[in-house]
């Protein structure tokens, strides 16, 4: 103890040690690894030589652009409907939801805790062409002209939101539950109308959840694949489907890497423009 | 017209609710499905069988323990860098804070699929055999940043008065740590930890690249996929839930508890207005 | 206070807990344990994998018969794995570990010759030889699984089942559907229909179809075929590829036909007894699984294992069940005789007429680099 109270200094980098060095190994170090294997050209068969084949990122882009585009499309429409829909409930729980608030928390929070895979995969039996929901939906000729609802964007979208909706809701809570109620009070009685109140009090304060909400709901979404594999078709396959398959099935190592890559940097340069926008501190806490 | 007006928002909590526990309510219910064939997706009939023989289906208990383990180390230790850093970050300037507080923020903005491919590439070149260690060392990973930000929360709003004032009464730092900081941060880290372990116990995608032979609960339920997701699948999330929600509704009432024993503490203490005053004496 | 008290300990637990765990891991991270590596003495478990559905299978006691014999005869435990899916995605996870020399913890995995892997495994060797003095019921080998061309000699493989491709339907949604033709362009089939995601598979069958020889595939054979394919996937006739997983969506009605294995099918009658299988007029294709002994798995508790099953009446009891081809002789003596149904069904015993349409894929197509790169973008991916 003696030790630390001479150098008192040392603390934090102690603190900080184990944690930083995990990170640096595990988390940095395969990113280089991962930079390393994109530059590298060869195939399972033949091995793999580093010859800084930036040609795999440019084969990457050409060949697969189809499927970035799909991925943020997707990630983004599931980012916005998972907005609308929260909001409404999660502003309920906030101001009307009295003592009861922490309990219907949870049942938000509650489908997290069923494994991703089962919550799914339970999409697969509520949404069966012979099942009664789509039985319904044709009845009133909602569908298109697939006449079905699995195996096509629309399953694979509702999926998605549906599966990272939580994440949508808990930081909008968050900051919906700490915006004070006197401050609407005061807004009425400036003979401000509930919309206005909301539209010039609540939004504006709410924006810092709905900057969470939507990075973290937007980010995993980009890179999910499981949605598209399961409810989905080739057609609806979005860039984490091909990186999975290129390292799994295919085992095309550099170009799985660069593909990964270029879907990491165009998020970080998204999450930077977002930051630009919004402030770091808000972000990072 | 005012009735719907002021019905209409709790009527459409409703209606959300429906649809965020409906597939919910579907896989807890077929599970007490008796399927005659090898499909689980119509209703046949109820029985308890499936919840009585949870360990049919072959590899279904070994993947479950081995995610029981696995969720159990890697939370325990995560928790403890985690807060290590927190406490780090929140209580100390040093040099490097920002970049520091970047790279505990960028695992959590980052793919899963590229976490996990990372890995994967990692172990590859440096030949290191995927198993249980792997997964190992990718839960704690990635389960690291979360406890940051959730002890973090707690770390600022600390009052360090109470510290202050151990310190004042000679406790010297460690004691101070041991006997104000961590109790008062004790339901923190409980939340971090909770919070982790729910993360390792249902990862799929990074421990899918990272496993090598080893199966997990997830990755079982992926393999099933393929052919028949037996009613046990449903058994086991099933159960999973009910206990994490149990744990949840549990830290909730404990925390009303705690609230209400606050609130009446004042009554066991006499103010000081209720002494007898020396005039009226 | 009790409470306080309570959850100091539990960090103080915590914390020691991780420090004692450390060595552990440390030593778990190292490299794998158990079972026997290698030639030596007949370990005390047989770890195996396979494919799933592919053993016997009591639904009443939920366990597997032959295996519980199995130990009950040699005092060897089983350790069973359905944890194969797809030959591609298997050989994915196990070429980390076997590149580098390192055990699978299997002693035996099933993988199929309609595809590279299994010759990929052999030519890299990363399999054991067989300890053909363990295995005296080698010669109930059926000839025509004598001599195949990845391992002409059986060092290393042994049959477990075969089974041919064709095409399921539903009757209730369909009626016969006797060509890849009508698979592909029936407009009341669009987007009801899967094809097989196994190179050697749903291309083969395309080949026949287009007149082509799938045994001796030529870029034209191989290129009409994948267009062909392309096609129909484009157009939205087939709904996805698949490896087993169209057995789910055929019996519940989201399909109405896909290109199926054969003994899928008889075991999924019991889900949905309106389904059907046939051979396309044009032909289809054979394969056969077969299981080999990966590095580091033990060659003795393996060999004891095979020669067990190359038993007939151990080999009609797992044929029962899984109603595919059995590759051991005197099988289908026993099985007309308990379990006729199983004795008689083409399926299971195909005649020299349906052995003739049927023709095994072409090992070196499965090989050509720019083959498996096309058919991967066909895939989607």
């Amino acid at each position: 103890m003696t030790f630390l109270h001479r150098h008192k200094g040392l603390t934090p980098y102690l603190l900080l040690l184990p944690g930083i060095v995990w990170l640096t190994l595990f988390f940095v170090a395969p990113l280089g690894f991962l930079g390393y294997q994109s530059l590298q050209t060869g195939t399972f068969d033949t091995g793999y030589t580093f010859d800084w084949a930036f040609s795999n990122y440019w084969n990457a882009i050409s060949d697969y652009h189809e499927q970035f585009v799909r991925s943020f499309v997707y990630a983004g429409i599931a980012t916005i409907v998972a907005l609308l829909v929260s909001y409404p409930l999660v502003y309920w729980i906030a101001f009307r939801a009295g003592r009861w608030k922490n309990v219907f928390l949870i049942l938000i929070v509650a489908p997290l805790f069923v494994t991703y895979l089962v919550r799914t995969l339970a999409w697969l039996n509520i949404l069966a062409d012979q099942g009664p929901v789509v039985g319904f939906l044709r009845d009133i000729h909602v569908l298109g002209p697939d006449g079905r609802l699995l195996a096509t964007s629309v399953a694979v979208v509702a999926g998605i939101t549906y599966n990272f909706l939580p994440f949508m809701a808990l930081p909008l809570y968050v900051s919906l539950e700490q915006i004070d109620g006197r401050l609407l009070e005061a807004a009425e009685d400036l003979y401000a109308s509930k919309r206005q109140a909301f539209l010039r009090v609540t939004l504006p304060l709410s924006a810092p959840g709905i900057v969470a909400g939507t990075l973290l709901t937007f980010i995993p979404a980009a890179g999910d694949f499981i949605n598209a594999q399961l409810l989905g078709t080739p057609r609806q396959y979005m860039v984490g489907n091909v990186i999975q398959s290129k390292f799994l099935d295919v085992l095309d190592y550099p170009a799985a890497a660069a593909l990964s890559f270029i879907l990491m940097a165009l998020i970080l340069a998204g999450l930077l423009g977002y930051a630009r926008v919004v402030g770091t501190e808000r972000l990072t806490g | 017209m005012r009735w719907v007006r002021r019905h209409l928002l709790p009527a459409y909590a409703f209606l959300a609710f429906c649809y965020l526990l409906l597939p919910i309510g579907v896989v807890i219910l077929f599970s007490f499905n008796a399927p005659s064939g090898r499909f689980n997706y119509v209703w046949e009939g109820f029985t308890f069988d499936n919840w009585i023989h949870w360990d049919a289906p072959s590899g279904i208990q070994s993947a479950v323990i081995k995610s029981l383990e696995i969720g159990v180390i890697s939370t325990i230790a995560a928790t403890a860098l985690g807060t290590l850093l927190a406490l780090a970050i929140v209580r100390h300037r040093f040099r490097g804070r920002g970049a520091t507080n970047m790279l505990i923020f960028l695992p959590m903005s980052t793919p899963e699929i590229v976490l996990g491919a990372s890995l994967l590439t990692l172990f590859l070149n440096r030949q290191i055999v995927t198993g249980f260690g792997t997964i190992f060392i990718a839960h704690v990973m990635f389960i690291v940043s979360y406890v940051v930000v959730t002890v973090k929360a707690r770390l600022i709003d600390f009052d360090r008065h109470l510290e202050e004032a151990a310190m004042d009464l000679g406790a010297n730092e460690w004691v101070t740590f041991r006997k104000v900081t961590l109790p008062l941060l004790a339901p923190a880290i409980l939340s971090a930890a909770l919070l982790g372990f729910a993360l390792s116990i249902d990862d799929f995608v990074i421990t899918y690249f990272v496993s090598g032979p080893t199966q997990t609960f997830p990755l079982f339920v992926w393999g099933a996929a393929r052919v028949a997701v037996p009613p046990q699948v449903n058994v086991v999330a099933s159960a999973i839930f009910m206990v994490a929600v149990l744990v949840m509704v549990g830290n909730v009432l404990w925390g009303l508890r705690a609230r209400r024993a606050r609130e009446s503490m004042p009554a066991a203490v006499p103010l000081p207005e209720a002494l007898p005053r020396p005039e009226a004496a | 206070m009790t409470m306080r008290i309570t959850r100091r300990e539990l960090v103080q637990r915590g914390a020691a807990g991780v420090i004692l765990s450390l060595p552990g891991l440390l030593a778990a991270c190292g490299g794998s344990s158990g079972g026997g590596g290698g030639s030596g003495e007949v370990a005390d478990v047989l770890r195996f994998s396979n494919w799933p559905l592919y053993i016997d299978f009591d639904e009443k006691t939920k366990k597997h018969p032959t295996l519980d014999q199995f130990t009950a005869k040699t005092g060897i435990k089983v350790d069973y794995f359905e944890d194969i899916n797809s030959n591609a995605e298997y050989f994915g996870k196990i070429q980390r570990p076997l590149s580098q020399g390192q055990s699978i913890d299997r002693d035996i995995i099933v993988l199929t010759d309609n595809e590279r892997f299994l010759g990929l495994m052999i030519d890299k060797g990363w399999v054991e030889e067989l300890d053909k003095d363990l295995i005296p019921n080698f010669s109930n080998l059926i000839e025509a699984q004598a001599s195949p061309p990845f391992d002409p000699d059986r060092k290393y493989s042994l049959p477990w089942q075969s089974g041919m491709t064709g095409i399921a339907w539903n009757e209730k949604e369909t009626g016969p559907i006797t060509s890849i033709t009508q698979l592909f362009e029936d407009p009341k089939l669009k987007g009801r229909v899967t094809a097989l995601n196994g190179m050697g598979d749903t291309p083969g069958l395309v080949m026949l179809d287009n007149g082509d020889d799938p045994s001796n595939v030529t870029d034209a054979a191989w290129n009409a075929a994948v267009d062909r394919i392309q096609k129909a996937v484009d157009s939205g006739q087939i709904r996805r590829f698949t490896g087993n997983d169209y057995a789910q969506p055929l019996s519940q009605g989201d399909l109405a036909a896909a290109i199926a294995w054969s003994g899928d099918i008889y075991q999924l009658l019991s889900s949905n007894p309106n389904l059907k299988w046939a051979l396309p007029t044009k032909g289809g294709i054979i394969w056969t699984d077969n299981m080999i002994i990966p590095t580091g798995g033990s060659v003795p508790t393996a060999s004891t294992y095979m020669n067990f099953v190359y038993d007939p009446k151990i080999a009609a009891q797992i044929t029962a069940y899984v109603a595919y081809v059995p590759p051991v002789k005197g099988t289908k003596e026993i099985l007309v005789k308990s379990d006729p149904k199983i004795g008689s069904s083409p399926l299971v015993f195909p005649s020299d007429e349906v052995l003739a349409s049927t023709h095994q894929y072409d090992s070196a197509a499965l090989n050509n680099q720019t083959y498996i790169e096309q058919w991967q973008k066909v895939l989607g991916a």
